[in-house]
């Protein structure tokens, strides 16, 4: 292999370990945006809010240096999928990071609020369920493992019941407007939670068409009600 | 438009086995494009399409060609009408350097000696404009074809292949000697002639392949190892030696 293309290939694997640190990056500012939500930890919401810059950062890095190498090194087959996958999982990356703040400062807005433990419970079952899928996505992404990213679906079920069920625990603090206040925002905690976990099942995709050549998408989210039967 | 196919073609320089039994089909109206590093037998197995290999002293091949199902190597096949019918442009422009532009689009014609004399000029024409040079040289054509740009030069070598109005068209690295403008030319040509003539291009440039080209067949030591649509064989090759020498890995 000549030396040009070996450093074309030096880099590639450079742009794919910095995704994986990238995912790594995420997957703990959901973490720590959620103990901050349940611990009512001031403290820890800002370093949630000010680790985004760092995460931006790598987000900006390896956007550009995937364009120029997508512009100087012409690449093809894996080379060309491998490239597509890095700047599509980038950015889902960049997002779930992006949630993590809007929990971080959703914590921080509600620290004087009164909360219920019902729905605290509910949404750090389902930060402790897309965790894992950010966790579970990226390793499939590390170890080109196509029966790992299959499973994201399944993992993501709960998360989405979890999230509809909430609309009814948070109605039911109608009566209350300071609890009720506390819960229109922990509404949209869990919808913050719900899309990391159509993130992590996105980036799953992404390793799959980098394994297979074929995009498929794993759940068809613009199409829930749609019966297999019916397309007959 | 004809449909050309190598059936079990095998092909030998003396001793030397330099193609293993190829089979692969060229269709109508689409690009072809051979693909592998220096010495695979893709400019063998291009020359063995119109029985231009045999031209080399002890050069010898084995198997089929068949050109719309005719065997182009039977007995009773004259090897200078099938050049005529499969024509052929090399990779250095050759033009005739002090004939005129005018006689270089006609030489084919000439030599032949079927085409009346009054006929020459019209067919002359039509040939350079096939070949995207009418414009650039429809003043000056009594001057020497030796006089052109590189690019000119190699659209010019098309003309005299297109002139004698063949069926298939092979070309081995017809932009390889090019600057990148003349290259694109080149390029945009090879589309043009796909809408009349079964193409097959030998390319060292990849990316060119790529381009130019509906279908890919990669060759490695004289073997064909991959034949696919172009797209795929970009993106998802079957095979991991071509996977290998189309991301650069080797070659």
């Amino acid at each position: 292999m000549s030396a040009t293309r070996r450093r074309f290939h030096e880099e590639l694997e450079q742009l794919e370990l910095d995704v994986l640190a990238m995912g790594e990056l995420a997957e703990v500012a959901v973490g720590r945006s959620m103990d901050a939500l349940i611990a009512h930890d001031d403290l820890l919401s800002k370093e949630v809010v000010d680790g985004d810059d760092e995460v931006d950062a790598r987000y900006l890095s390896v956007e550009e240096r995937t364009l120029q190498v997508l512009a100087l090194q012409t690449p093809v087959a894996s080379d060309l999928r491998l490239l597509s996958v890095i700047l599509h999982t980038n950015l889902h990356l960049e997002r779930i990071a992006d949630m993590a703040v809007n929990i971080a400062k959703i914590a921080h807005s509600v620290s004087d609020l009164p909360s219920t433990q019902t729905i605290l419970t509910h949404l750090r079952e389902m930060g402790d369920i897309v965790r894992p899928m950010v966790r579970t996505a990226m390793e499939a992404f590390g170890r080109r493992d196509l029966d790992l990213c299959l499973r994201l679906p399944e993992m993501d079920d709960p998360v989405d019941r979890l999230n509809l069920g909430m609309y009814q625990e948070v109605a039911a603090l109608a009566g209350d407007e300071a609890a009720l206040n506390w819960g229109l925002r922990m509404l949209l905690v869990a919808r913050q939670l719900e899309r990391v976990g159509d993130h992590a099942v996105d980036i799953g995709e992404q390793v799959g068409f980098l394994l297979t050549g074929e995009f498929r998408e794993f759940s068809d989210a613009s199409h829930p009600f749609r019966n297999p039967a019916d397309a007959s | 438009m004809r449909r050309v196919e190598a059936a079990g073609l095998s092909a030998w320089f003396g001793p030397n086995q330099v193609l293993h039994e190829v089979n692969v089909a060229a269709e109508p109206g689409t690009v072809t494009a051979i693909i592998g590093p220096s010495g695979c037998g893709k400019s063998t197995l291009i020359r063995c399409l119109n029985r231009m290999h045999e031209e080399v002293r002890g050069a010898r091949v084995q198997g089929k060609v068949l050109f719309d199902g005719m065997d182009i190597y039977a007995a009773d096949v004259d090897p200078v009408e099938i050049r005529r019918r499969i024509g052929m442009v090399f990779q250095r422009p050759n033009p005739f350097p002090t004939m005129s532009i005018l006689d270089n689009a006609v030489a084919g014609l000439k030599l032949g000696g079927t085409v009346p004399r009054a006929e020459l000029a019209e067919r002359a024409e039509r040939a350079l404009r096939s070949a995207g040079l009418w414009e650039e040289v429809k003043d000056r054509l009594r001057e020497p074809g030796g006089r052109l740009s590189g690019g000119q030069q190699q659209r010019l070598c098309i003309a005299r292949a297109l002139a004698v109005e063949p069926e298939v068209v092979l070309m081995d690295e017809p932009a390889s000697a090019l600057d990148p403008a003349s290259t694109l030319r080149i390029e945009e040509l090879v589309q043009e002639l796909k809408e009349r003539y079964t193409v097959v291009i030998v390319t060292h440039n990849m990316q060119q392949a790529a381009r130019v080209s509906d279908w890919t067949l990669f060759m490695l030591y004289g073997e064909l190892v991959e034949f696919g649509p172009t797209s795929k064989m970009f993106t998802k090759p079957d095979d991991q030696r071509t996977e290998d020498y189309v991301t650069g890995r080797f070659g």
